[in-house]
């Protein structure tokens, strides 16, 4: 059993991650030493996926599943336990959905059973045919640290099965976008963590004293410079990842 | 293997058909009558459906947090208000920083988003009472945490139905990596077009009430509520004992059919709280009244338990809340260790119309009044199985 290790620790194993412009491991190297907001136009192509799968996927569910496929060997797919955090989800796809509610029409089934929160996570299984514990949540400012703390839940648990925790979030739609102000980017970050292994280990804290807001992109890249900065503290409001000696 | 550390669940703030507090849902229950579902004609264009709609008054959100005032958080304010005497002692005794907030939804305030968009097409602007903490999901958790003047960590799970047993099952891990000293957690999920009408057109909704394990089961009868506890990492009294997660892999819409996901959700709830089957007394069944989920799910019963045990479906008193099913059913799981004698517990009854499904196992259907011996400790479970293929299982014990 590889359970050694404070319960707040867990090691980034592996990572990967897509943004508009920053689609491979290299141009986010590039990118960290010289950060920048994100781009918020485009998808990938998660040419990966079956024609069919691909065809009903949202911009939001291509993010997902590039990052998360990007996280992981062949052999790890149905293996690891899965925590999505999205701050908005599908929420632009369900605005039309209310459009039609609204106005009394019929919903499609499919778009429907697309647009829930847990809907990547449900997707993730099926084209990963992974069958572990998985969990979608959401955080408004904080979804990124929280999605960190619901992975470490899933370690408190079962400390010997490695958690994959992708973030990822789209522009939000003009309905609301005015109502929202944040970092705004495409973008989606997947981070293999396990309790030990190869890979630099984070121990995570409630003493962050970070400054609410401070960097135009959102908290998943900022977490991404930092780890590739190798630097030894990093704190997002109020949390704080402290880097295991 | 060592011993879990311990989560007490402490305190219970519940709020749904049966009623608006602990007492009048344990009668509700007992009751076994589906006769606090109403008839709706709005939520689906020509359909008159029946809904487990709350009709106890809500409180009003606080002018302070107007712009999180949508029912979706006056119903988890409603649970709220009940324990809120041991809440503020344990901020008291702890100080806010250490309380946690972990809540579940499916709809977060969808109800009152389309509110705002019929006001749109009238208006041609979203109605000013609008905002979007109402609609974001993490707004819930974020209003419980400034309702409360808690200061930990707050975030909203939503995995559907299996939304607010997760969100206890994360609380109790909240507690045990030492990062609280109490946690808060629930869910709360209230009735809107837009779930009811994507239920419809998946053709899951009944006419008339659910009616789980039958021959004649024909959709689920949806509701809304909210439950709130307040976990301690203490012993005693009423304790969350095991956590089982699986997923399906299978279907965005329907479960593996054969109850493989929902297996392995049981069996981990079992090895977690280091029972073997026959030391649970009592199963609350996900039970919604779809000819594959009771199909798949009796069938998996079957497998860990035989037919035995004593299981019933309680979607039929109050419908089925969706996001917050987990938690109401944890809180009906917890209304059964609280309120029974010990040595014995009264069980909600198995609501239906008598006719078994000659395909399904003859699984333990609990009848009016039954009620269970037990020697030791009381341990019972309860199943809940996501939409999107999500399962959470939960075992509490009272010792």
């Amino acid at each position: 059993m590889s359970a050694n290790g404070p319960a707040t620790r867990a090691h980034v194993l592996r990572w990967s991650a897509w943004s508009p412009g920053l689609e491979d491991a290299p141009a986010w190297e590039r990118w960290a030493a010289a950060p920048a907001p994100l781009a918020t136009e485009g998808h990938p192509a998660a040419a990966f996926l079956p024609a069919m799968l691909r065809r009903r996927c949202t911009p939001l569910t291509r993010l997902v599943l590039t990052a998360a496929f990007g996280a992981l060997a062949e052999g790890e797919r149905p293996r690891v336990r899965t925590v999505f955090a999205t701050r908005h989800g599908s929420i632009n796809e369900s605005i039309e959905l209310l459009h039609q509610v609204v106005a009394q029409e019929r919903l499609s089934p499919t778009k429907f059973s697309h647009t829930v929160h847990n809907a990547q996570a449900g997707l993730f299984c099926i084209a990963a045919g992974n069958r572990q514990a998985s969990s979608s949540l959401a955080a408004r400012a904080d979804t990124f640290a929280c999605g960190w703390l619901e992975a470490l839940t899933f370690l408190e648990r079962d400390p010997a099965t490695p958690v994959l925790l992708v973030t990822s979030d789209v522009p939000l739609d003009a309905t609301f976008a005015a109502l929202v102000p944040e970092p705004r980017g495409a973008y989606g970050l997947g981070l293999l963590l396990a309790r030990a292994g190869d890979g630099p280990g984070f121990d995570l804290d409630l003493d962050g004293r970070g400054e609410a807001g401070a960097r135009p992109w959102p908290d998943a890249a900022e977490f991404l410079r930092s780890l590739l900065a190798g630097e030894a503290r990093l704190a997002l409001g109020r949390f704080g990842w402290t880097r295991a000696a | 293997m060592t011993a879990r550390p311990p989560c007490r669940l402490a305190a219970l703030g519940v709020v749904n058909a049966l009623g608006a507090d602990p007492e009048s849902v344990w009668r509700g229950l007992l009751a076994g009558e589906p006769a606090r579902l109403s008839w709706n004609e709005a939520l689906v264009p020509g359909r008159r459906l029946l809904v487990g709609a709350v009709s106890d008054p809500l409180p009003e959100v606080p002018a302070a947090l107007a712009r999180y005032a949508c029912r979706n958080n006056a119903m988890a304010l409603a649970a709220l208000a009940q324990i809120e005497a041991p809440v503020r002692a344990a901020l008291a005794r702890h100080g806010a920083a250490r309380v946690g907030v972990v809540m579940g939804t499916s709809t977060s305030g969808v109800a009152d988003a389309e509110d705002a968009f019929r006001w749109q097409r009238a208006h041609g602007g979203l109605a000013p009472s609008f905002d979007y903490a109402q609609l974001e999901f993490g707004g819930l958790a974020a209003f419980v945490a400034d309702r409360l003047g808690a200061s930990g960590p707050a975030f909203t799970l939503s995995t559907a139905c299996s939304s607010g047993a997760r969100a206890l099952a994360s609380a109790r891990s909240l507690l045990a990596m030492g990062l609280c000293d109490a946690v808060v957690a629930g869910a709360a999920d209230t009735l809107c077009g837009l779930t009811t009408n994507g239920f419809a057109a998946l053709q899951a909704v009944s006419e008339g009430v659910t009616n789980p394990c039958s021959r004649n089961r024909a959709g689920l009868t949806l509701g809304e509520g909210a439950a709130a506890f307040l976990l301690l990492p203490e012993p005693g009294g009423i304790q969350l004992t095991g956590v089982g997660e699986s997923s399906e892999a299978h279907h965005m819409s329907a479960p593996d059919p054969t109850g493989a996901g929902a297996e392995a959700a049981m069996r981990g709830a079992l090895a977690d709280a280091g029972l073997a089957a026959d030391a649970i007394a009592y199963l609350n069944l996900h039970g919604t009244g779809t000819p594959l989920n009771d199909a798949m799910e009796c069938q998996a019963v079957e497998r860990v338990f035989g037919t035995s045990l004593a299981v019933s479906s309680t979607k039929p008193l109050v419908g089925h809340a969706l996001g917050a099913a987990g938690a109401l059913e944890a809180a009906f799981c917890w209304l059964v260790l609280a309120q029974s004698a010990p040595g014995v517990l009264e069980l909600p009854p198995h609501c239906f119309d008598g006719e078994r499904d000659p395909e399904l196992p003859a699984l333990h259907l609990v009848g009016k009044g039954e009620s269970v011996r037990v020697e030791g400790p009381a341990r019972v479970m309860t199943n809940s199985f996501g939409f999107g293929g999500n399962n959470c299982t939960l075992v509490l014990e009272r010792s």
